[in-house]
């Protein structure tokens, strides 16, 4: 199947998500808008407005009912899926670079920036759902400024109140949200800032990626490192292919050194690794520019990635994909 | 004496996947059984009502044209 290209956004991308039944993906750029758009057939649904910044981030609930931004505007902001208006924003005294709902709906966790006197902060919220989701909190449940390095990624973990954060320094940590305790941390996950954090859907696992070239699959309870996926670029975007054994790597060059390229075809590509055996097993090229995001539709049928070129690629995955036994015969446990 | 030596790695090779495919295996079982027993704990309701929907897709994709410009500097 040829992939689709969903052309709309002016400048590169920063995330892109599915929402959980996969019929709708989010994308968020430096163009300070949010599009979502239907990814059977690349149709833009909708546009957000209203940031005035770069949109570092976003996420939906389970329900596609609300979705949360965060942008270099200061502003965390909570959106309709539906009908595109802002019902809450959140103001803070820098950017906020990564935003993510709880597995109930019930909470958002944002990292903002370190900045000008201001310590990074991790803040929770909860999020009134009831009526039209315009009376929120102005304050936050729970707020702590993480000890050492800044944190770049975060997520919750199936525990209660227990978040899982990646940092500059390559450390990944988990933090109880109530009392700002750091509960386990692996310093040397990476050795350079870790880009990406992405959860399997049992939410015991998670992949990272880095500027170190390297991903890493992680024990989400014990943080211990299970696999390690090591490439020749710095690496922006990792996910994790669900009911089959893959992950996906992107990455590539800095924008600044990006003058090589070819002009008729992309030459940036999404790289498969196999999960278990950490052999790279096939590449897909499309993109003029680094890879930013990449993101897998929960029923693992397509994926999407967005570049630094400002283009989001949607790709079928064709029947081979579901078929071949690429190392022959082995059962493998999602 | 080569085919013997290559079949040898193979095996090799064969038994060191098998071998990471039971322990990816046994650490998947591991996690789990913990989070069954957590979400058994907290209550326990899952996530459900994802079968009961049937969605027909009829796909054509078609290429009516494909210019492909070359840029010549």
């Amino acid at each position: 199947m040829r992939p689709i290209l969903l052309q709309g956004h002016e400048r590169s991308l920063t995330q892109i998500k599915f929402n959980r039944d996969g019929d709708l993906l989010f994308s968020c750029s430096k163009d300070h808008v949010i599009n979502v758009w239907y990814t059977h057939n690349g149709e833009r649904l909708g546009t957000y407005d209203g940031n005035n910044g770069t949109v570092w981030t976003v996420d939906v609930d389970s329900e596609s009912l609300f979705m949360v931004s965060g942008a270099a505007d200061n502003t965390l902001r909570l959106w309709n899926v539906a009908t595109g208006k802002c019902l809450y924003t959140w103001e803070f005294p820098t950017a906020v670079k990564r935003v993510a709902f709880s597995e109930d709906d019930n909470q958002v966790v944002c990292i903002t920036e370190q900045r000008m006197g201001h310590q990074c902060a991790i803040r929770v919220f909860n999020i009134n759902r009831s009526g039209d989701g315009t009376k929120q909190s102005k304050e936050p449940a729970h707020m702590f400024n993480p000890i050492g390095s800044k944190a770049t990624v975060c997520a919750f973990t199936a525990q209660p109140n227990i978040i899982i954060t990646g940092h500059e320094s390559g450390k990944v940590s988990l933090f109880n949200v109530k009392t700002g305790e750091e509960i386990n941390n692996n310093e040397r996950a990476h050795s350079e800032v870790v880009t990406d954090l992405q959860l399997s859907p049992d939410k015991t696992y998670c992949i990272t990626s880095s500027k170190d070239k390297s991903a890493r699959i992680h024990d989400t309870k014990t943080l211990m490192v299970i696999k390690t996926f090591t490439t020749e670029t710095p690496l922006n975007s990792a996910a994790l292919a669900p009911n089959r054994p893959y992950v996906l790597l992107g990455g590539g060059q800095e924008a600044m050194q990006v003058t090589t390229t070819s002009l008729r075809q992309g030459k940036f590509e999404t790289r498969f690794w196999h999960k278990v055996f950490e052999e790279e097993v096939g590449r897909v090229k499309g993109h003029f520019g680094p890879i930013n995001t990449i993101a897998v539709h929960p029923k693992g049928t397509y994926y999407a990635s967005g570049g630094e070129d400002g283009f989001v690629r949607v790709h079928h995955f064709d029947e081979s994909y579901f078929k071949t036994e690429l190392y022959g015969d082995l059962q493998i446990e999602d | 004496e080569d085919q013997r030596e290559s079949e040898t790695v193979n095996t090799e090779l064969l038994a060191h996947r098998r071998r990471l495919v039971d322990e990816w295996n046994a650490w998947r079982v591991r996690c789990k059984k913990e989070r069954a027993e957590q979400k058994g704990q907290e209550g326990g309701h899952e996530n459900q009502g994802e079968e009961d929907k049937e969605e027909i897709e009829v796909w054509i994709d078609e290429v009516i044209e494909q210019i492909e410009e070359e840029v010549v500097d």
